[in-house]
């Protein structure tokens, strides 16, 4: 484990020395802009209009890092050479790829912490005073977290047996489909067959459900958010990357790196 | 070696017991959904100019996906005995706009948004909009003319303009005789068991879709059930002229001779008379659950 940790540090390290973190100038930018420009052009929805802003800016911003940098992780080393000689030292290939995935989730999320300061400023200077019900968009960004988390999962065991370009359209396209698992489970049972109905049931379980992470709409109305969600939802971006994780290192343990 | 055969048995264990743990999850997640009722936003974009704008040359494949999140919108609400169904019509205004040739979405439409509740949105007056338009961009179909003066009759009880939409339709190509006799017969008597009854069956043996003839077949049997307790609180009145009193059952119709057997509605139940002597379904009829639905969305079975 302290050898994945010493993985994860230098993961992290190297993403700050790409200058991953200078996205945050330009989320800056746009808060400012937003904070200033809201007021001029909208009556009444100011807030609404500043949390949704900065809550999608985050998860866009957080989801090009994600799927660009976690398919990186692995190609990267091998086509620098540099994984050849951290897998002749005493680290496991699991260990490498455990490292590798908290190192980046550890950049996502020291990023998506200034990010979420960057919009509770702008929420200040729009509403002169934050309230108690504005810890909901702390939820929603830490839900924001989770989801980055498994997509940084998926595009690791993605990169581990296919190109970097299939890679991130394996990673898109299961992301994409994720975001309409709710929409294949409500599918009315009526118009389908019994078999179709099943198969798509049973696929809504085994996609990854990236709408559970989407509290955004709530957020920006300043709605309680449950307990028990924030917990079950943890537990399940838990286990989901716990899954995705373990494939991933079976996969790149019996990879050939020659 | 060693790791890889390792990995692989965590792998085993891990997958199966893993996708059970999601499993129950979601159902929570699920269950935690459900209870905070955060209304779904179904519609983003409501202009269906920007909308046409925004899929560039492929509208017509928007418009079939567009056509399928009301189905669904309309189906999941309907599953779920909600009444409100304000975001039909925006999407109906979206589906139709992309595609203005999509008839099934003009007919179907129609019939989502015209019915009171439970069945529909309430709305006729947009369902009249909504075939209106789908007769402008379709002026041959004859059939938009036939749910244009179903509206009319059924939910906005406005048989001159009923009488006017099928006498129009009967008129185009391909129409059938009945829509001109229809045309005549509603101008004529209004509103009639005979009129009520074969448009709703002609709904049940033109359409393709099983709910739909689901919907039309209970609007027939409950159309039967409100003629025949008509008939039999007649013959009740009958009973009451020669014997002083009203039936207190049917056995008593039937003694009297006013009846051949005992009366059944379409379900085979027997029919009783209620506190009131008036006829009414039995209580193990399952159309009474339907009927009452209805009566508790004040929505008056013709």
């Amino acid at each position: 484990m302290r050898r994945a940790g010493v993985v994860a540090l230098n993961t992290f390290r190297e993403a700050v020395r790409d200058r991953v973190l200078y996205n945050l100038v330009f989320f800056a930018l746009l808060m400012i802009a937003a904070s200033v420009a809201v007021g001029q052009i909208s009556i009444g929805i100011e807030q609404t209009v500043i949390v949704s802003l900065g809550l999608s800016a985050i998860s866009v911003i957080g989801l090009l890092i994600s799927i660009f940098l976690g398919v990186a992780l692995v190609s990267k080393e091998m086509d620098k050479r540099t994984l050849y000689t951290l897998l002749a030292k005493p680290v496991r290939r699991s260990e490498f790829l455990l490292g590798k995935f908290a190192g980046l989730v550890l950049t996502l999320a020291v990023n998506t912490a200034a990010m979420a300061m960057g919009l509770l400023l702008a929420m200040l200077y729009v509403k002169h005073s934050l309230e108690r019900s504005d810890t909901v968009v702390l939820v929603a960004v830490y839900f924001i977290l989770l989801k980055l988390a498994l997509i940084v999962a998926l595009a690791l065991l993605f990169s581990c047996f296919t190109t970097p370009l299939l890679a991130i359209l394996f990673t898109v396209g299961l992301y994409s489909a994720g975001l309409y698992v709710q929409e294949l489970r409500n599918l009315p049972i009526e118009v389908m067959s019994p078999p179709m109905s099943a198969f798509t049931k049973w696929l809504s379980y085994l996609l990854p459900n990236f709408e559970n992470f989407n509290v955004m709409a709530m957020a920006a109305h300043g709605r309680v958010v449950p307990g028990a969600l924030i917990l079950q939802n943890t537990l399940y971006a838990v286990v989901y990357c716990t899954i995705v994780l373990t494939a991933a290192a079976a996969v790149f343990s019996r990879r050939n790196l020659k | 070696m060693k790791s890889e055969k390792s990995i692989a048995w965590l792998l085993l264990l891990v997958v199966p017991l893993g996708f059970a743990g999601i499993w129950r999850l979601q159902h929570g997640i699920d269950a935690q959904r459900a209870s905070i009722s955060e209304e779904r936003d179904e519609v983003l974009l409501r202009s269906p100019k920007l909308v046409k704008a925004m899929s560039l040359e492929y509208a017509p494949l928007l418009a079939d996906i567009y056509w399928t999140r009301v189905v669904q919108y309309y189906g999941n609400k309907h599953l779920r005995g909600q009444a409100n169904l304000d975001l039909l019509w925006p999407l109906l205004d979206i589906t139709t706009a992309l595609d203005p040739n999509l008839v099934i979405a003009y007919r179907f439409g129609a019939m989502f948004l015209s019915p009171a509740a439970p069945g529909g949105a309430g709305r006729p007056d947009l369902a009249v909009q909504l075939i209106q338009r789908g007769i402008q961009a379709n002026p041959e179909y004859w059939r938009l003319y036939e749910d244009l003066g179903f509206v009319y009759y059924f939910d906005l009880k406005d048989y001159q303009k009923a009488s006017a939409a099928f006498l129009e339709g009967s008129k185009k190509p391909n129409a059938l005789v009945w829509m001109k006799i229809m045309a005549a017969k509603v101008a004529a008597e209004g509103e009639s068991f005979e009129t009520s009854l074969f448009l709703w069956k002609d709904i049940y043996d033109t359409s393709a879709d099983p709910s739909v003839k689901k919907n039309a077949l209970m609007h027939l049997q409950l159309l039967t059930v409100k003629e025949d307790c008509k008939q039999l609180d007649a013959l009740a009145d009958e009973y009451a002229k020669r014997h002083g009193k009203r039936p207190s059952r049917m056995s008593d119709l039937v003694q009297a001779g006013l009846v051949r057997g005992i009366p059944r509605d379409p379900l085979g139940f027997p029919y009783v008379f209620g506190e009131g002597g008036k006829a009414e379904l039995n209580l193990d009829s399952p159309l009474l659950e339907k009927q009452l639905m209805f009566d508790r969305f004040k929505n008056v079975v013709p």
